[in-house]
């Protein structure tokens, strides 16, 4: 029961569209990751799982149950799920015991079973020895495991997460993404995370939902989607890419403003948009495709991030760190793309990728 | 560099070392000279016994009050001279002063200056003899007029006698001194049918009289002429305020010194000077007046002695006032609360319609001088004329009885105090709504719990502390409230401190005494409500006042929608809409008790009078004078709080602040009662009955509200601004005009008003301190309510709701609509 399907849901506040024609079913156990720009409508999306908002047209269905649509609502109290919220919503009046026991005692379970169930899921989040503390004795990382607990403690089937971890330090967040990851697969259950931060979408989900603008832009696992992005806007907003714009045919494709080609041996003729990733980039001070000149590096420990000049364009191109040391500025280097995605060309690039908020 | 830095401290402990011995001196100085004008036999209480034999004014007093009695109450002179004299005695405390009072007289001149001293002695304040009473001693015939006259003469010389109908109502309930200076009231009064036994200007000019600094320049000069020279007569007409300032100056500077010696850093900073200065406003006018009035209520004859304080409270009518005051503080707190709370979150929560609109109405009344909503609703409920109770007996066939409902008694008392303190905690609530985290309600849907479940298990937990905080704020306005009890109970004999204190002021000296053990009270009542809700409650407090607002989720009232827009619109028209109109109507009366549309019932005669009449512009000048210093002066204080508060980690910031708020919680009453106490030459300040101690009462008052505002501006402006503009090469100067200036500017404004608009309207202070020229319009309206024209009443009251209402919106123009009221 627990897979949720989204069909041709539309919300709109007043004649402003936030989010159009969604269509998508997420499937029981799986981990969905809504990724997007702030204002892109994941969190639009998410609030009307949970209830909190009504789709303007569309309809919901948990399993198949449907919770909402133009005739039936069911307010969130009535849906049965877990919810994690932003800014963690861990009620200041009650110990970290009764915030988390709050799901069952509004079930009226019996005392024995909430204490044991509390018990239980605390001892999940590694909190048993804070059940008596009230929240503001807590760190963050502490508060955010509480509202964890509090949303698996009814054990629930679909676990809504709203990007929990944007409150927490670098370090913190990063342990917090396995841990959230390890305890969905250990019980098996359905969530829909919404994040704007695509290392954790990368990390933690099975499938992600790309939306920009309202629209979804791309569903795929996160390789996929890395690697072959459907378009423009999905490659520059994943990962780090250089966009070259180019006149196809022939077996290649001649670059503007470099005025040098690329072998290229897919189906596109004419105008196109060439998308590559500067850590798929060979950078030789021997041979290669594209001849340039280093103008710029920056070693960062992992990697080298260098800026290459070639013809009137200047490629980012992530190499090796022991190159740092054997180049210099202004030396001549040569630039292979092992792989490289090819767009047509649609209009121009700036406005595919400007971002709305 | 270290021969510099040395140099330096050597110049700053010098200069410390100099002022204290300077404040020394001073302080030595004026003790000897002070002791010197002693020794010469003038305290200034035989200053004050002077009085009477120097002002001009008792031969004004005499013919316009006392003369018309002895012809018109028909007794024997000599035996009322007679009367008179015993009872100066047992009044003034001895033979002594009264013999010197009455000095080389005989005959009837001797009863007249009796009778005159007599008349000063208690016709000075007193309780007042409304309007309605004085026609009913007016209807007696001449012959009972008579009759009565001499009955209560008899009564006051101890030969009780059983008292006309009238008179005896009037004395209902009253004891003791209270009982004589009612039954003199009486008895002047209906001695002189036309007005007053003592026109107010009188009265105030004798009262001045007693205490002006002239008077004791007299007596002084008297008392040392040819026998110093000019240092000791300097030290000795002034020696108190040498005292005072010397005992400042070396104060500062110890703690300066101790300040420096703990800081390791001998340098004189700027900033140190501001707060002590400060401080030292604050503790002369508030520190020294409080700690002076509880040693008056406790030490009456400079032994401690609980006789004052076990004398008021056995009193019955005290311990009615006591009850009555905490009986009505508490049923406002909880119905204001109750009102409050459901409010609060229909406007902040709800899509109710107009949530925007009843939101301003409901913080609009927060502005409105309560006195103006008294006057409404006695025109309204009043049992015999109040237009509700004229529809309602019409509606239900009552006949002409009065009532139903009687606007003077304890609910009406309640009912009024309600209608005009709900919107503090209406304010307090829906601003810690505003700032409370919607996913915390999110989160208790999504656990499982409906609205309402929601609602009462979350909501309300978590707004408790800021209900608690709303609720003792309405608690503690509604008991130190002067202006509802005195326009509503003082007809309905509902006393309540604030109107006994008051009445005890009003009997002069010997009133004094008992209404400090009054006032403290009201301030020990004050000071653990502050404390209760400023340092109990606010550390339980879950949501951070200062924090950003978050867009709070909107709860679907849904098919209850236009229902209980329709319930919250009613509640508007009955505390708003209906009192206003009902000011605006009277104001438009000829006679009060026919309808407005009645032949010739309709004049703008009120309006222009207002507009027109000397006395009035007079106290219309007053007030914007007094308000307008009071919130210039006062914002400039609050800036330089803030800056102090919320920029430097200074030593001793604290304490003003500290002090600050505690003079915001004190009772109105309480802090003119102290000042008067205090100021009127015995710690060598004599500032009673002039601007002066009106805008000092003010500020004490009203400082916080404008520090407040200024405060939670300034920390929301992060310190890197600043910086950054220093960091571009402005000076510090530069920087406070071209950045933190600009962006507090909205705030600054909006404290500036918040000082202004209570100082403009004042009333509880005002009845308390002003003098001949100092009346304010509050005051006046007041006068008029209570003796002269309601009408006229109703117009001032009118024009001062316009005004306000105009400040608003000129404060919302000048910060962008980022502030009205």
């Amino acid at each position: 029961m627990s897979s949720v399907s989204i069909r041709n849901v539309t919300k709109a506040f007043g004649d402003h569209v936030v989010l159009s024609e969604f269509n998508q079913t997420f499937e029981d156990g799986e981990f969905v990751t809504l990724l997007g720009p702030s204002g892109c409508g994941k969190t639009t999306m998410l609030r009307m799982i949970a209830g909190f908002e009504k789709p303007t047209s569309g309809e919901i269905l948990f399993g198949d149950k449907v919770v909402s649509s133009d005739r039936v609502f069911l307010p969130p109290e009535k849906r049965g799920i877990g919810m994690v919220f932003q800014s963690y919503a861990v009620w200041p009046h009650m110990t970290v015991f009764e915030n988390v026991a709050y799901p069952l005692r509004i079930m009226k379970m019996p005392k024995d079973d909430v204490t044991r169930q509390v018990q239980e899921v605390l001892e999940i989040v590694h909190l048993s020895q804070y059940a008596q503390r009230i929240p503001s004795q807590l760190s963050g990382g502490q508060q955010q495991r509480v509202a964890l607990a509090r949303a698996l403690v009814a054990k629930p089937e679909l676990l809504l997460l709203d990007e929990p971890l944007s409150n927490l330090d670098a370090k913190l967040r990063e342990s917090m993404r396995f841990e959230i990851k390890e305890i969905q697969t250990k019980l098996g259950i359905t969530v829909v995370y919404v994040t704007h931060d695509q290392t954790e979408a990368m990390a933690m989900s099975d499938r992600v939902v790309l939306i920009n603008r309202g629209k979804i832009q791309q569903v795929a696992p996160p390789a996929e989607i890395y690697d072959h992005p459907a378009n423009q806007f999905v490659a520059d907003f994943l990962g780090k890419v250089d966009f070259l714009s180019g006149e196809a045919g022939g077996g290649c494709i001649r670059l503007d403003g470099i005025e040098q080609t690329i072998p290229y041996d897919g189906e596109r003729v004419g105008r196109v948009e060439v998308a590559v990733r500067p850590e798929r980039i060979t950078l030789s001070t021997k041979e290669g495709t594209l001849r340039g000149t280093l103008v710029n590096q920056y070693y960062l420990g992992d990697v080298n991030d260098c800026r290459v000049q070639v013809g009137e364009k200047q490629l980012r191109v992530i190499t090796e760190p022991e190159t740092y040391a054997r180049m210099k500025l202004g030396d001549p280097v040569y630039l292979t793309f092992r792989e490289q995605i090819v767009f047509d060309e649609e209009g121009s690039l700036e406005d595919k990728l400007k971002i709305v908020t | 560099m270290r021969n510099r830095g040395k140099g330096s401290e050597i110049l700053c402990k010098v200069t410390l070392a100099v002022l204290f011995v300077l404040g020394i001196v001073l302080i030595l100085g004026g003790v000897w000279g002070n002791g010197q004008f002693e020794t010469a036999g003038f305290s200034q209480e035989n200053a004050f016994s002077l009085i009477y034999r120097l002002t001009s004014e008792s031969d004004a007093l005499y013919r316009k009050g006392i003369e018309p009695a002895i012809r018109q109450s028909g007794t024997d002179a000599a035996a009322m001279g007679e009367i008179s004299r015993e009872l100066l005695v047992s009044a003034w405390g001895g033979e002594e002063r009264v013999s010197e009072a009455l000095g080389e007289t005989s005959g009837t001149a001797r009863t007249e200056r009796e009778l005159k001293l007599l008349a000063a002695t208690y016709a000075m304040g007193g309780p007042k003899i409304k309007t309605a009473q004085r026609k009913q001693l007016a209807a007696l015939s001449a012959q009972d007029r008579g009759a009565m006259m001499t009955a209560i003469l008899k009564t006051l010389s101890g030969d009780e006698q059983p008292l006309p109908g009238p008179a005896a109502e009037l004395c209902e309930g009253l004891s003791g001194t209270e009982k004589t200076a009612m039954l003199m009231q009486i008895f002047l009064t209906s001695a002189n049918m036309d007005g007053e036994p003592l026109s107010s200007d009188l009265v105030s000019e004798l009262k001045k009289a007693a205490r002006t600094e002239d008077m004791r320049i007299t007596a002084y000069t008297w008392a040392v002429e040819g026998r110093m020279n000019w240092f000791a007569q300097v030290f000795c007409s002034a020696g108190k305020t040498f005292v005072l300032i010397g005992i400042l100056l070396a104060l500062d500077v110890l703690i300066l010194f101790f300040w420096l010696l703990a800081e390791r850093h001998w340098k004189l900073d700027v900033k140190w000077m501001i707060i002590l200065l400060i401080a030292d406003f604050l503790l002369v006018f508030q520190v020294l007046p409080t700690v002076n009035l509880v040693i008056n209520a406790f030490f009456p004859d400079g032994r401690f002695s609980l006789s004052t304080i076990e004398r008021l409270y056995t009193y019955d009518l005290n311990l009615s006032a006591l009850s009555n005051t905490l009986i009505a503080a508490s049923c406002t707190m909880v119905l204001g609360t109750v009102l409050a709370f459901p409010l609060a979150w229909l406007v902040g929560r709800t899509n109710l319609y107009g949530r925007k609109f009843f939101r301003s109405l409901f913080v609009l009344t927060y502005m409105v001088p309560p006195y103006v909503g008294a006057m409404a609703w006695l025109r309204l409920l009043n049992p015999n004329v109040g237009d509700i109770n004229v529809a309602l007996r019409g509606l239900f066939g009552l006949g002409d009885t009065p009532g139903p409902l009687n606007i003077y008694s304890l609910p009406g008392l309640i009912w009024v105090l309600t209608t005009f303190y709900y919107p503090y905690a209406f304010i307090t609530i829906s601003r810690a709504m505003e700032k409370m985290d919607p996913s915390l309600e999110e989160a208790s849907r999504v656990s499982g719990a409906s609205p309402l479940k929601t609602v009462a298990r979350i909501t309300f937990p978590i707004m408790t502390p800021s209900l608690i905080a709303g609720a003792l704020l309405v608690f503690v306005s509604a008991a130190s409230c002067y202006g509802i009890p005195s326009i509503i109970g003082a007809p309905g004999r509902v006393h309540t401190v604030t109107t006994r204190i008051i009445d005890y002021v009003g009997r002069g000296s010997e009133g004094m005494n008992d209404a400090t053990g009054m006032g403290v009270f009201l301030m020990v009542l004050a000071i653990i409500i502050l404390y209760i809700s400023d340092f109990v409650v606010a550390k339980r407090q879950y949501i951070t006042v200062s924090g950003k607002s978050v867009q709070p989720n909107i709860v679907d009232l849904r098919k209850w929608r236009k229902p209980i827009t329709a319930l919250v619109a009613l509640f508007a028209c009955i505390v708003i809409l209906i009192p206003f109109a009902t000011i605006l109507i009277t104001s438009f009366k000829v006679d009060l008790g026919k309808s407005l549309f009645a032949e010739g019932n309709f004049s703008f005669k009120q309006w222009t009078t207002i507009f027109s009449r000397d006395e009035m512009i007079e106290c219309m000048k007053n007030s914007f004078v007094f308000a307008i210093i009071t919130a210039t002066v006062g914002i400039v204080v609050a800036c330089t709080m803030s800056y102090l508060l919320q920029r430097t980690k200074i030593r001793g910031r604290k304490l003003p602040d500290f002090l600050i708020t505690l003079g915001s919680g004190t009772p109105s009453v309480v802090i003119a009662l102290s000042l008067i106490l205090s100021m009127r030459g015995d710690f060598g300040i004599n500032i009673y009955k002039t601007a002066y101690i009106m805008i000092i009462a003010y500020l004490i008052k009203y400082l916080m509200m404008g520090m407040r505002t200024v405060v939670s501006a300034m920390s929301q402006i992060h310190v890197s601004l600043e910086e950054c503009s220093q960091i571009s090469g402005a000076s510090w100067l530069k920087t406070m005009f071209k950045i933190t200036g600009p962006l507090i500017f909205p705030s600054i404004a909006a404290g500036w008003f918040l000082i202004f608009i209570p100082s403009f309207y004042e009333l509880s202070m005002t009845t308390l301190l002003y003098g001949n020229g100092t009346k304010t319009i509050g005051f006046e309206l007041y006068e008029y309510w209570t003796f002269t024209s309601q009408p006229m009443a109703c117009a001032m009251a009118f024009a001062i709701l316009l005004i306000v209402v105009i400040l608003n919106f000129v404060l919302n123009k000048l910060t962008r609509g980022e502030f009205s009221i």
